[in-house]
């Protein structure tokens, strides 16, 4: 006996089904979701952009590397959970001093996406893992919490996170017990493609003074890979052979 | 065939006697309570008539669609299709009486009121947005980061909370 309920429920009609999946002529897994199928291009990301920064830190003042800080907690969401001991570092304040001369030196520094990134390596479930173009990220579906990666990264550019969080926005789900770092925010990339510009940049660069500049290593046109050509770029700590996709000028 | 059809005879006497006790049995069980758990049905939303795929197929598929998008967009950074949290969310974004917002922990909450019923924990929200973009531009958020004034002045590190590091 079926109450009057369930017999209003609507059924999936079977031979729908059947008759669909041979119009499609292709593997039907379930409705929407396809082994393979033919005469549809299939997105996804290739390798033909690497896309990087470069980060001028003569153009950089104090106030401009804190501007960088506060606009990617506003896109991304994050902060310094009260009582926490241990932060957020999407990206951070580096503060060099000449000890000698007593002359300062500030610099934004986050993930810097790594050709060959140790954290990629030593992660055990493939959570952290580098998309086709280059962008390295924490696929926080299958992170397990282990945190290898942020004693593998040289940069301390990844940070775990210890409470449980509300109101995360949506461009940059995050929650208790995965890791995190700089996304180059891949959403405004993924939109927006080689004309993206990354919140940080966009809080500093002012007209064509750009001091932080993202764009396409890969393509020898892009402005980034004419003013590497031109003034060079330095890859921080470059004797290990990571090849960051993150470039600075003026150290 | 005598002791065929005596157990028959036995059986249909004792389907008549039991009858009357099995009338009684289930107009207890309705007066308790029990019998009165409904299907949920949720609120549909008010701005669009259909669904990204007719009902039945997600009510059964939900969660594989999501699944299979999900590891689109992470690792293949396809952001536009109609199968995204985030698109459901904004249409599935159920407005409380006090118009205040309503959590997934809330069992208004589109998501929730089934979810429940069925018993199926589901984690989706511990990391994502439980309700759609524009309430969360209206800007009712606990736990908003502190507003950029756009040129870094006033902000040192204990308004930021990031650590400074020396070196050299």
């Amino acid at each position: 006996m079926k109450n009057a309920a369930e017999t209003e429920l609507p059924q999936p009609a079977r031979r729908g089904f059947l008759k669909g999946a041979a119009a499609a002529a292709a593997t039907l897994v379930a409705p929407g979701i396809f082994l393979y199928r033919t005469g549809q291009a299939a997105t996804s990301l290739d390798n033909e952009a690497r896309w990087g920064l470069l980060i001028d830190t003569n153009a950089l003042s104090e106030a401009d590397v804190d501007a960088c800080v506060s606009a990617c907690q506003r896109e991304h969401g994050w902060r310094a959970e009260p009582g926490s001991k241990t932060d957020a570092q999407w990206i951070r304040k580096v503060k060099l001093t000449d000890q000698e001369t007593g002359h300062q030196k500030f610099l934004p520094m986050m993930c810097l996406h790594c050709e060959s990134p140790p954290c990629v390596d030593v992660c055990p479930t493939g959570a952290s893992f580098k998309r086709a173009d280059g962008i390295v990220l924490v696929n926080k579906h299958i992170c397990i919490g282990c945190r290898y990666c942020m004693m593998a990264c040289p940069y301390k550019a990844r940070s775990f996170i210890h409470e449980t969080l509300k109101d995360q926005l949506p461009v940059a789900p995050r929650g208790k017990g995965t890791v995190e770092s700089c996304t180059l925010c891949v959403h405004r990339v993924d939109r927006d493609g080689a004309n993206a510009v990354p919140a940080c940049a966009e809080a500093v660069n002012r007209g064509e003074r750009k001091a932080i500049l993202f764009g396409d290593l890969n393509d020898p046109q892009s402005e980034i890979s004419r003013r590497l050509q031109e003034l060079g770029g330095t890859r921080l700590r470059a004797d290990m052979g990571l090849n960051p996709g993150v470039r600075y000028q003026g150290l | 065939m005598d002791s065929l059809a005596s157990i028959t005879r036995l059986l249909l006497l004792a389907a008549l006697g039991l009858a009357p006790l099995g009338v009684a049995g289930a107009a207890e069980y309705e007066a308790s309570g029990f019998g009165e758990i409904a299907v949920p049905s949720p609120e549909k939303p008010v701005r669009a008539e259909q669904c990204v795929e007719p009902v039945e197929v997600m009510r059964r598929d939900h969660m594989k669609l999501l699944d299979h998008q999900r590891d689109e967009t992470v690792i293949n950074g396809e952001r536009d299709s109609k199968y995204s949290l985030v698109g459901c969310m904004n249409c599935h974004n159920p407005a409380s009486e006090s118009g205040e917002v309503v959590r997934y922990e809330d069992p208004q909450h589109f998501c929730a009121e089934c979810h429940a019923y069925a018993s199926v924990k589901i984690d989706c929200f511990e990391c994502h947005a439980d309700r759609g973009l524009e309430q969360l531009q209206q800007g009712k958020l606990d736990s908003a980061p502190p507003a950029w004034n756009g040129n870094g002045a006033g902000l040192n590190s204990a308004t930021l909370g990031h650590r400074l590091e020396v070196s050299q």
